[in-house]
């Protein structure tokens, strides 16, 4: 084979292993327009974009960017690495790691810069799923340093009873220690739910039923609380297809939130928590639960379901809100909030009546 | 002057906890009030002028622990009174107190993790008041 077959050979091997890299690779001159685009680069953004400026085709502007690798490459003649993010023509947006490296002539300039860009999108994610990971750790923990303090406090207040035959005493011990595990149960239930994606597991079931259960776990409880637990259940409304132990978490997890409101809600001397069922129109069912505690301001409200937000201070890390949202979302449900400071709040949750086809098994 | 003499304020928003702590500190010879929020804390703080304050530090109500440190630590007639701050938050959050402006308006004498340690607790409050 001649030599210039065995170069045209390398050049054709080179450009195949330049196309077939999972990233985007460009050359670029001065004035940053693209001399050359590999083939992903051309998939992604097309096939005309040779002698287009890089930031008109990655950033869909009309100006230089504020940070470039490849201006301080041909200033310094250095590789240089930054992060930046680039737009699709769909909108999305990708975070990229961005690699500049001079391309020089036979006496040392930069003739051009060969520009690469690696997608670390997965990456940051999983990186800021760790820090919300590590973030709501430290929640939790305080969260069970509260119950442990609950807990002891309950049992000393309890000993203190019975050492003075003082049953009232005893009993309001009692009561705390109680509540604290009931708080320990459902934090610890709601870790194991959201520890990893549960598929549902649906059955034809009464909604009305699994409220009716749900609002008789709570009754002592909230008895306990001095506060007052309302069941308005629908019996009209059908056996639909529902997840009922999601369905019952999603219930608990909302009704303990009220019943913490009202009891922490000192201002008011009597609270109400109602727990409902009922048509929401003719293709929707509804459950709702209700409070006349403190109510949220909008910020509380805007923030509700991000992860492990809680708006109960030192009391709560939100949790509880994110599988009852977790749960919603594998119903294809929807939740709507209605909040008022100082009044209350009211969470409604509507799921079809058909959800038959809702395959999750 | 005797223990019974002696005038204890917690404010937290935690009210078993304001129970629980209530009651063992009365039995152990102190006269004990509390608040459940930062501002019928400052309240009572400045009507009943305790020989000590055990403050929660994270409270959702409007004046946060911080702020009722920060204003016993500005009137002349309470800024000399011990302060317990009570939390849970400051070693997994990586709070450090010291980098907020004027840290002496609102630092505690010493800090309390909940669970609190009883005996601590006692033996840390007669060191502060006796």
């Amino acid at each position: 084979m001649s030599d210039s077959n065995n170069s045209e050979l390398m050049d054709l091997t080179f450009k195949s292993i330049i196309d077939a890299l999972p990233c985007y690779i460009m050359i670029q001159d001065q004035d940053y327009k693209i001399l050359f685009a590999n083939q992903k680069l051309k998939s992604d953004f097309g096939d005309d974009i040779i002698s287009l400026s890089c930031y008109s085709v990655l950033k869909g502007s009309h100006h230089q960017c504020n940070v470039c690798p490849v201006r301080k490459t041909f200033k310094d003649k250095k590789v240089h690495i930054i992060e930046e993010t680039i737009h699709l023509s769909d909108g999305t947006v990708i975070e990229m790691i961005a690699y500049s490296a001079p391309l020089f002539d036979a006496v040392g300039n930069v003739r051009a810069c060969i520009k690469l860009l690696v997608n670390v999108g997965t990456i940051k994610d999983t990186h800021r799923e760790l820090v919300t990971l590590g973030q709501s750790i430290a929640l939790l923990s305080h969260d069970i340093k509260n119950i442990l303090e609950g807990l002891q406090g309950g049992a000393y207040v309890v000993e203190e009873g019975i050492k003075d035959a003082d049953t009232e005493l005893s009993g309001r011990g009692w009561d705390i220690v109680k509540k604290n595990i009931t708080e320990i149960t459902g934090i610890t239930q709601n870790i194991l739910y959201s520890a990893k994606e549960r598929k549902p597991k649906m059955k034809i079931i009464s909604p009305v039923e699994v409220a009716r259960q749900t609002g008789q776990l709570f009754a002592e409880k909230a008895s306990s609380m001095g506060i007052q637990l309302l069941l308005q259940l629908n019996p009209k409304v059908p056996r639909v297809s529902l997840d009922p132990t999601g369905i019952s978490r999603m219930l608990g997890n909302l009704l303990w939130n009220s019943l913490q409101a009202c009891h922490t809600n000192t201002e008011k001397s009597k609270h109400i928590v109602y727990v409902r069922v009922d048509y929401y129109d003719y293709n929707h069912f509804m459950y709702e639960v209700e409070d006349n505690a403190y109510g949220m301001d909008t910020q509380i409200r805007k923030n509700l379901f991000k992860e492990f937000f809680s708006s109960k201070g030192d009391s709560g890390t939100g949790l509880g809100l994110m599988v009852v949202e977790r749960i919603i979302r594998n119903h294809q449900g929807k939740i709507e909030v209605l909040t008022k400071p100082g009044k209350g709040s009211l969470f409604r949750i509507i799921f079809r009546l058909d959800n038959k086809k809702l395959d999750l098994n | 002057m005797g223990n019974e003499l002696l005038k204890i304020i917690i404010v937290d928003d935690n009210t078993d906890y304001l129970f629980t702590m209530k009651t063992f500190l009365s039995r152990n010879g102190f006269q004990v009030k509390t608040a459940p929020d930062g501002q019928t804390g400052i309240e009572l703080i400045r009507k009943e002028r305790p020989n000590l304050v055990m403050l929660d530090v994270m409270m959702e109500t409007t004046f946060s622990g911080f702020e009722v440190c920060r204003q016993i630590r500005n009137d002349p007639d309470l800024k000399n009174t011990p302060i317990i701050g009570i939390t849970g938050m400051e070693d997994e959050l990586g709070l450090k107190f010291d980098k907020y402006d004027d840290a002496e308006y609102f630092s505690p004498d010493v800090f309390f993790d909940k669970p609190v340690d009883k005996d601590a607790l006692l033996q840390k409050i007669k060191d502060l008041i006796l």
